[in-house]
């Protein structure tokens, strides 16, 4: 078979399930679940897994589950990754209402992509075209959320680190991968279907807590020391330092206080914090967390009290491999036509693909068929077509272009890439970023 | 001749000089000039005296006046104040538009109530034998203000302590004194005369964030901005006030001196002058330590580094009772009863005045006269009243003079032996100077 043969089969193969992977994608929606709880959405995997015929493990860093398809051809092995977990977005439309969870970042339609293209590269004859190895992942918790319950999980040995990719590499489920992809929803930004490329910011995230003394704020405020306030001096802070931060860095810092007091005629004695730390580059966004903690520190200092801060790895910058896009485009190109797709600079959001791509060569594309705002109430899904077969069959083709042919492509990035990182390093570079500090000064 | 009598003519005497004595607190009006700056009016209070044929000291603390009329026989010896120093207020209407400088507090009429007294006493001594003496003093720099400055003159040893009356202390001038006297101006609504209650203590900050300069446009993150240190430190603080005792009545306040010199420089060196004041000493310590840790804060913060002079302010106050309740006497006996208030020992007025320094050495009494209109300190700050502004202090303070020395149950004598300072001069020195502490912050 010539290359356009099997891309042919792949598609139409997805094609032909198109129904079933849509219906996926809508029944996870419906079952949105956050980071490392994906259990009811790790089973829908499963099920659909052994539905077609697709040995697995599961339960990988709590919820995740994993699956191979072996040419039988030594050759690189390629995961093609699905995010399991929903964001919580109050008022969403999808929301779970006693948890609030909602799918108002389209992970939903990750998963029904991933089968989509285990589906297409089943088509019968296609696998005996390629080499390598095509591995199927289910990750868990991508967005982070959820800092203090995660932390939690962490203090108890469940997890390390708090996002799911991270948790694979650590666990050695990327030991064997070569190259990984996947794509992503997107609101539709400049009437673009499909776009791609471009960075992400990296962050640490901290999990702070002010201590006080709580005393009668009517009577005897004067005996008290006011940890709101302490976190309040810290904001201001936090805020002064914004204009030593490079535009090129674009450093985010966002705070939110989780608990501010528990009584209004109590002086506050624990508050709580999580903000992230962003930037574009490690080095950023490690400076700029020094800065943060002088400011919360400073807090601390100003009222007289204390403060415990607790920073943990986040995700590390992304950047994606221009072979590999190059790939990916040309089959983008023939299924929305080129002048429907977009080319991504910055985006100052983060995700976990970004630490996957210090170890290896990634793309993770855009299918624009969302409208609303990402991680709002009003982000939905109004194109599945686009979102899940387009989405599915773009990557399949890739994996095509990737493996066929003895896998020369493949092989040829995978030799020529230069990863900034190590498994090794990686794991160093993030444990050397847990902190946990109290200051009392 | 008998207390009564010498009181009559020490009010005739200061009644005939009544031009005279409104005429040069006027002039000191129009020619305002801030503590340790009073050149031209420590001269001006020179000639005067001159005039009076009276020999004096000059420049005692740069500007301070001290000269003594001795009554003839033994006895106490009683200082009488007048306060050289303006305030600076820009845009009042006395203002010196190069300087700022403005009489603000009336200090202007010290002077002549202090003149006014100063001939009475010399005249009565002429002619009998008073029991005692009278120190006349015009004292340098009460208002605590131009810190730097000051401090510069403390580090180049022109002076020691940075208010007139802690530095007189200082040089000694006041080694000889028994008692002091003086009046302040107050508003009219106070009452012709008030006394009693006291007033706050005050450390005082002299401060400097040192950052580091840098394009404020082209490359402010290899700055570190001082004035934004500098603002977190002050709102840090003001988080503060709800942890400050009503009946403390805490006052921090101050001023930036210096903000940055070029807009396009990102502020390497804000320097801030304030002031921690407290009705106790436990009250202002606590206020200082919260002013110093989020002074700490605002650096750390920033990364700046910080210099904290923290210098010895003034005391509270405490009016002596009995030289009080005879002030009191010959207030009403020129204003009527009904004109004088006197204030419970526990009314704290909020400001702060270095005869609080003296008032723990020795008895004092500090009332004021209600003649101004506007905000004491403030632009429209004015006396309207020069008569109950100089003349009337004068011929009060005079008579408690008399009465204290001349009266036949000798008041002064009966006040010194029952009297108990807090502090000697040489303790009170010991104290202010363990005060005055240096810090220099650098935050890791």
């Amino acid at each position: 078979m010539d290359l356009e043969e099997i891309k042919s089969l792949v598609c139409d193969e997805i094609e032909r399930n198109g129904d079933k992977l849509i219906s996926i994608a809508k029944e996870i929606l419906k079952n949105p679940e956050p980071g490392f709880k994906e259990f009811k959405t790790a089973e829908i995997v499963s099920r659909e897994f052994q539905a077609f015929q697709m040995p697995h493990e599961k339960a990988l860093a709590i919820t995740g589950l994993k699956s191979s398809l072996d040419t039988g051809t030594p050759g690189p092995n390629i995961a093609v990754i699905g995010e399991l977990d929903s964001l919580k977005v109050l008022g969403h439309p999808y929301e779970d209402k006693e948890t609030t969870a909602a799918h108002a970042c389209g992970h939903h339609c990750q998963i029904a992509m991933m089968l989509g293209v285990a589906v297409g590269l089943k088509a019968t004859g296609v696998l005996d075209e390629l080499a390598g190895k095509i591995t199927f992942m289910a990750v868990p918790a991508e967005e982070y959320i959820e800092v203090e319950y995660r932390d939690g999980l962490r203090r108890s040995g469940e997890i390390e680190f708090l996002g799911g990719k991270p948790e694979f590499v650590r666990l050695g489920h990327f030991d064997d991968v070569d190259m990984a992809m996947m794509t992503h929803t997107s609101a539709s930004s400049n009437n673009c279907k499909i776009s791609f490329g471009g960075t992400n910011n990296g962050l640490v995230a901290k999990s702070i807590k002010f201590s006080g003394v709580a005393s009668h704020a009517g009577g005897a405020p004067h005996m008290g020391v006011n940890a709101l306030n302490a976190a309040m001096v810290a904001m201001s802070a936090i805020h002064a330092q914004r204009e030593t931060y490079r535009d090129q860095d674009t450093i985010r810092i966002h705070p939110i206080i989780t608990k501010g007091g528990v009584a209004v005629s109590s002086v506050p004695a624990d508050v709580r914090m999580e903000t992230y730390v962003r930037g574009a580059s490690i080095e950023a966004f490690l400076s700029a967390s020094e800065k943060v903690d002088r400011a919360l520190r400073a807090g601390a200092m100003a009222v007289g009290g204390s403060v415990d801060i607790t920073t943990l790895p986040g995700y590390l910058p992304i950047q994606s491999n221009e072979t590999f896009l190059d790939l990916y485009q040309e089959n983008a190109a023939e299924l929305v036509g080129f002048e429907n797709l977009g080319r991504l600079t910055h985006r100052t959001g983060s995700t976990d693909m970004g630490d996957i791509s210090q170890l290896m060569p990634v793309i993770h594309p855009y299918v624009e068929a969302a409208s609303g705002n990402g991680h709002g109430i009003d982000y939905v899904i109004e194109d599945y077509q686009l979102a899940v077969l387009t989405g599915a069959k773009a990557m399949a083709m890739t994996v095509v272009d990737l493996l066929s042919e003895g896998a020369s492509n493949a092989s040829k990035i995978v030799s020529e890439n230069e990863p900034p990182l190590t498994k090794l390093s990686y794991l160093s570079l993030l444990r050397s970023m847990t902190k946990e500090e109290s200051f009392k000064e | 001749m008998d207390s009564n009598s010498l009181k009559s003519k020490c009010w005739e005497i200061i009644d005939s000089r009544a031009d005279w004595l409104v005429n040069i607190s006027k002039h000191i009006l129009q020619n305002p000039e801030p503590g340790f700056h009073e050149f031209e009016t420590s001269k001006f209070v020179s000639q005067k005296l001159q005039e009076l044929g009276l020999p004096h000291q000059k420049g005692i603390a740069l500007t301070g006046i001290k000269g003594i009329i001795d009554g003839g026989l033994p006895g106490p010896t009683i200082a009488i104040i007048g306060e050289l120093d303006s305030l600076r207020v820009a845009g009042h209407s006395h203002a010196n538009p190069e300087t700022d400088a403005a009489h603000a507090c009336g200090h202007h009429c010290q002077i002549g109530m202090m003149l006014g007294v100063v001939a009475a006493f010399q005249e009565i001594a002429k002619n009998s034998k008073i029991p005692g003496k009278l120190v006349f003093m015009a004292l340098p720099a009460e208002e605590f203000i131009d810190v730097e400055y000051r401090y510069g003159l403390h580090k180049e040893g022109q002076i020691e302590f940075m208010s007139g009356k802690q530095e007189f202390l200082n040089m000694g001038a006041f080694d000889d004194v028994d008692m002091a006297v003086m009046a302040h101006t107050s508003k009219i609504e106070e009452g012709k005369f008030s006394i009693g209650g006291t007033s706050n203590g005050h450390v005082v900050k002299y401060v400097r964030f040192i950052g580091k300069a840098s394009h404020a446009g082209g490359s402010p993150h290899e700055g570190i901005n001082a004035l934004q240190a500098s603002i977190v430190s002050l709102n840090a603080l003001n988080t503060q006030r709800e942890t400050l005792k009503n009946e403390d009545t805490i006052r921090i306040h101050g001023i930036m001196t210096k903000g940055g010199v070029s807009v396009s420089s990102i502020p390497a060196e804000v320097k801030y002058e304030g002031r921690v004041r407290g009705g106790t000493t436990e009250a202002i310590a606590d206020a200082n330590l919260k002013m110093d840790r989020c002074l700490r804060a605002g650096a750390l913060a920033l990364g700046c580094e910080l210099e904290i002079i923290t210098l010895p302010g003034y005391m509270p106050i405490k009016n002596n009772p009995q030289m009080s309740d005879i002030f009191i006497g010959n207030a009403a006996s020129l204003v009527g009863d009904n004109h004088v208030i006197q204030k419970s020992p526990t009314h704290n007025s909020g400001g702060s005045t270095d005869m609080g320094d003296l008032s723990q050495i020795m008895p004092v009494i500090h009332p004021y006269t209600g003649v101004a209109t506007g905000t004491g300190h403030g632009d429209d700050y004015l006396v309207q009243d020069y008569t109950q502004g100089v003349v009337n202090p004068a011929k009060a303070l005079a008579g408690t003079i008399v009465d204290l020395l001349c009266r036949e149950d000798n008041p002064a004598n009966k006040i010194l032996s029952e009297f108990l300072p807090d502090y000697s001069i040489k303790s009170y020195l010991k104290l202010q100077r363990s005060r005055l502490t240096e810090e220099v912050y650098k935050p890791k």
